[in-house]
């Protein structure tokens, strides 16, 4: 993923007070003209949480809400409630956004969908948040053999393809995929945190290892304290912010994943749980004729996705260019 | 601009442009500026300079950082940004004017007619291309010639920059060829179309003292040999004493002397240039001897001062320097122009100098104390 | 030379560890793996095949068996009345494979065609709107899974307006010469990697107009086009074609599920008939199979990044 563009005349600035050579004051003020009009103006305006983010944060708030809210609004079971009648057909009064190829109403499907997708995405996220960062931070400061060991361990949970390992995971747990008992959420969730484990672990491992070079924490030790105290006081909240951005990238391609690994026959139980993916894999098979069962949960998908994928940029932004100021 | 194919000009450049009179100067340059568009409002980088270059003479450029002299000449050259720079007066190269030329028109002319060496050989060579295609790119694109003789002409080119072995380096990369050989590459990049003018722009800034000499003296030998206008710019007084015909000494976006090297250097007559020149540490002082400096800053180029831009820490100040910008202009012997109101070397410059000293004014113990004794009690 | 044998006991041990992995996957099915392998089979069958694939044995003698088995080609079959039972997994797998490199390929090579002149040329008029409006276009595509895309394009392309095939279900083709079943997936599988691509290549290129070389080829007289393209691009490329080469584990994430959807005869699409029919043994070695390209893939690419670069070929020689 890109990196924010840093002002030129800051870049300028630094290098030169590094390497202590005269920059020409010309140059100096070409350069801070020279990057592009649009930027460099947007740039100078301390850039505000824009409208766009309004929205996303908007989006994520209804969904969140209305997930949270299912059980008293007033919608139709989703899974009891059907009416074979009226399968297939489309948007219609009483019936808002249609029904299914079950004849179940799709507008409570995709509200009642939005649980478990939402507890996966957050859940592993969380669970590997949790998990990852403590041994990336464990690897990142203290290094030697542990940092390598840790370091490996994470290389080899990498060398499967992340879908493959939650498919594999939840393939093998899940045995009985058909059984209409349990939902397997939890199995979903923890392949799912099990996969991103090694990959937020990793990030948090590079991090803390360039924090744990930095002067304070020379400091720190030198004044005697302990290395629990110093991760937990030094650098762990200097490491957080930058994570939280990741971390939110990260719910996103969760989500995503939650969806594939429905379409691969690995997901939540679609006969006791809706969820957004096996919405869409219910609807595979009337794509032709009731298009709408797919489109109306793909754009779920994407405009949570979306609004997350926002989020983490806007939240990177602001605290990258922090740290570039140190 | 897609596939528009170049029409390849044929090896001989002596052409020149078509109504250039033939005593005209190479360059001249009159009333340039050159102002960049901020939020905050125009930086004037180049307020107003004025000069003339002939082909075989060498013109030194010498000023403090942040005195425009680097926008002055990329401005000449026309090498500069596309967005936020406003530009005017004459530039006229051969008589034709080109200061309103935008990068598709001078394009043909960079290279050719005329040529940049910058300052830091390191970032200016690029460093994933061999040092054989850095050389022979501009060759084959202007000159109608085959791959192999562009080859041999690189090699002589190497060559004529003293570079050992040159077959050899033209398979190398810039990171494995010292500072001052990549400086002279850098110098053979600019010589390989036979340009007439030549910006050397702190062409040693960034080399070892040692090696400083050699690449100073290689510039020189290459523009007697080729006949070419040479512009040296530098903060480094060092560096022009002695290589130069003409000097311009520049200060805030703006000439403030102009002389032939030995009168200037004989007898300054504006105080920055005094200055300039008393804060050189020279090999005959004694060990310790306190280092002279201008105190203050250079001028905020956004907000410059009323009056002489000199004037906060001039210490030949009075008045009206103040209040009103001297112009540059011609003393008694026509040839050394300077802006001043108080020259140097003046009836009127030793009475405002004497009165500042007797006033305690900053600029005048920092200026005398050049002349002093080693402090005491340091042997 | 040192760093190329510290990479290559590296990959040995990945290798080691990724088939104990696919293994040991046999081990977290609750309850007896023959029960969902062979659900009809009588008590005699299941014990037959309990003891074939040494279940009963201790953990380590039952992956040295398999591991044996996997390296000398020997990957198992399938079982019951699946595939007409007793078909030999390798038989399937080297049919399939070819399939699956192939879109991997083609995704790969589609997304950068298009990605790197976008990158270059919104770097170059960074800050007009040609670059707003592919910036936003790309953080769209972002944020389009490609199962999306994939149903999307089926129901329009195929569906609706008949251009291309929906799926190649049932049907004997070879991915290279039947290429028009291959469109859509590549399509679905291209479009998010197009945007990373792009927006990657635009920050580098974006940066390196910025460094002193790119004006002294200016000042040489050369155009801008081919400052672009030649002088410009090179250096910025480097961290795409890291990326890329890395990113072919996305890929194969997104191509098992892209072929699912298609019904293209690949390895994912395998995986998923072979799970679907709790074919545990067939799994192990298509997920074994899966790991190790990948892992091969890494490593190849990570060999060609330091000799492709100038600057790290010649400090590793110099040290």
């Amino acid at each position: 993923m890109p990196e924010p563009l840093p002002s030129p005349a800051e870049e300028l600035a630094t290098e030169e007070a590094r390497e202590g050579l005269p920059v020409d004051a010309g140059t100096r003020e070409i350069a801070a003209v020279v990057a592009v009009p649009g930027v460099t103006a947007a740039r100078r305006r301390k850039k505000p949480f824009g409208i766009g983010a309004w929205f996303a944060l908007g989006w994520l708030v209804f969904v969140i809400g209305i997930a949270l809210l299912a059980p008293i609004l007033p919608l139709k079971d989703p899974i009891n409630w059907s009416d074979p009648a009226l399968k297939l057909q489309g948007p219609q009064w009483g019936h808002l956004l249609g029904l299914d190829q079950g004849g179940h109403d799709m507008l409570s499907l995709l509200v009642w969908g939005a649980r478990p997708s939402l507890v996966i995405g957050f859940g592993s996220i969380a669970i590997g948040f949790v998990v990852g960062g403590t041994f990336g931070l464990i690897a990142g400061y203290f290094r030697g053999f542990i940092g390598e060991l840790l370091g490996g361990l994470f290389d080899i949970m990498l060398a499967i393809p992340a879908v493959i390992l939650a498919l594999a995971i939840v393939a093998a747990t899940s045995a009985s995929v058909t059984e209409n008992t349990g939902s397997h959420i939890t199995n979903v969730t923890i392949a799912l945190a099990i996969v991103s484990v090694p990959i937020l672990g990793r990030i948090t491992r590079a991090s803390a290892l360039s924090w744990s070079d930095r002067e304070f924490v020379l400091a720190a030790r030198a004044q005697g304290a302990s290395h629990f105290r110093i991760l937990w006081r030094e650098i762990l909240p200097n490491v957080l912010p930058a994570m939280f951005s990741i971390a939110v990238l990260g719910i996103a391609v969760a989500i995503v994943a939650e969806g594939a690994l429905a379409i691969l026959g690995a997901g939540v139980n679609a006969a006791s749980t809706p969820s957004w993916g096996n919405i869409i894999v219910g609807g595979q098979s009337s794509l032709s004729d009731a298009g709408y069962i797919v489109i109306e949960a793909s754009i779920a998908i994407f405009l949570t996705v979306l609004s997350l994928n926002h989020l983490g940029d806007a939240l990177r932004a602001r605290f990258d260019v922090q740290e570039a100021r140190i | 601009m897609w596939f528009r194919r170049r029409k390849r000009r044929s090896l001989d450049s002596a052409d020149r442009f078509p109504s250039a009179p033939p005593d005209a100067p190479l360059l001249e340059v009159d009333d340039a500026r050159t102002y960049f568009e901020t939020d905050r409002g125009p930086v004037r980088a180049v307020d107003g300079v004025t000069f003339s270059l002939d082909r075989g003479k060498t013109l030194g450029i010498v000023g403090e950082s942040g005195c425009g002299k680097t926008v002055l000449s990329r401005s000449v050259m026309g090498l500069l940004p596309k967005h936020n720079v406003i530009r005017s007066g004459s530039v006229k190269f051969e008589g034709q004017e080109i200061g309103n030329w935008g990068p598709d028109q001078m394009r043909p002319l960079w290279g050719t007619q005329m040529a940049m060496v910058f300052q830091d050989p390191m970032t200016s060579l690029n460093p994933v291309m061999s040092i054989g295609h850095q050389i022979t790119e501009p060759l084959l694109y202007h000159f109608d010639i085959a791959t192999g003789y562009a080859r041999e002409l690189a090699v002589a080119l190497l060559q004529s920059v003293g570079i050992p072995e040159p077959e050899r380096r033209l398979k190398q990369y810039p990171h494995e060829l010292s500072g001052g050989m990549r400086q002279r590459v850098m110098i053979a990049i600019a010589m390989a179309c036979g340009p007439k003018l030549l910006f050397a722009d702190e062409p040693t800034t960034a080399l070892d003292v040692t090696v400083q000499a050699q690449i100073l003296d290689l510039l020189q030998t290459q523009q007697r040999e080729r006949y070419m206008a040479m512009a040296l710019v530098t903060h480094d007084l060092g560096v022009v004493a002695g290589r130069t015909d003409d000097i311009a000494v520049m200060y805030a976006g703006r000439l403030v002397e102009k002389a032939p090297t030995k009168i200037l250097f004989s007898q300054p007559r504006m105080p920055y240039t005094e200055a300039l020149m008393a804060s050189i540490p020279k090999l005959g002082d004694a060990a310790h001897t306190r280092l002279a400096t201008i105190p203050g800053r250079p001028p905020n180029l956004l907000n410059p001062p009323r009056g002489c831009k000199f004037s906060p820490r001039c210490a030949y100040v009075q008045d009206k320097c103040r209040v009103e910008e001297p112009p540059l202009r011609p003393g008694a012997d026509g040839k050394h122009e300077f802006a001043c109101w108080f020259p140097v070397g003046t009836p009127e410059g030793r009475a405002a100098f004497e009165s500042n000293k007797k006033a305690g004014l900053a600029a005048v113990d920092a200026r005398l104390s050049a002349e002093t004794a080693p402090v005491e009690g340091v042997s | 030379m040192r760093t190329f044998v510290t990479k290559l006991l590296r990959f040995i041990v990945v290798i080691i560890a990724v088939t104990f992995f696919s293994f040991s996957l046999i081990k977290l099915v609750p309850g007896d793996p023959v029960n969902y392998i062979i659900p009809f089979g009588s008590g005699a069958i299941k014990a037959q095949l309990r003891h074939d694939l040494h279940l009963d044995d201790p953990f380590f003698v039952q992956y040295w068996h398999w591991l044996r088995n996997f390296f000398t080609g020997d990957m198992g079959r399938y079982y019951g009345t699946s595939f007409g039972g007793g078909v030999s997994v390798s038989n399937q797998l080297w049919k399939a494979l070819p399939f699956s490199l192939v879109l991997i390929f083609y995704a790969q090579v589609l997304a950068l065609a298009i990605a790197i002149p976008l990158g270059v040329v919104t770097a170059y008029r960074a800050g007009t709107k040609f670059d707003g409006a592919s910036n936003a276009i790309a953080f769209g595509f972002l944020a389009l899974p490609s199962y999306v895309l994939a149903f999307f394009l089926a129901i329009w392309v195929a569906v609706k307006w008949g251009w291309l095939p929906v799926s190649a279900a049932g049907k004997e083709i070879s991915p290279v010469t039947d290429w028009q079943y291959m469109i859509l997936p590549t399509i679905s599988l291209a479009a998010a990697q197009v945007a990373v691509y792009m927006r990657l290549l635009r920050s580098d290129v974006v940066a390196t107009l910025r460094e002193d070389f790119i004006t002294t080829a200016q000042a040489k007289g050369i155009p801008n086009r081919r400052i672009l393209f030649r002088h410009a691009l090179r250096p910025s490329s480097l961290t795409l074609l890291t990326v890329a080469g890395l990113n072919v584990g996305a890929l194969i994430g997104g191509a098992v599920v892209v072929e699912v959807i298609f019904e293209l005869p690949g390895m994912g699409y395998a995986l998923f008939q072979a799970i679907g029919a709790k074919q545990y043994v067939a799994m192990q070695s298509y997920i074994a199979v899966i790991a190790i390209v990948y892992v091969v893939i890494n490593f190849v690419v990570d060999i060609l990044y330091s000799v492709l670069d100038p600057r790290i070929r010649h400090a590793r020689a110099a040290a």
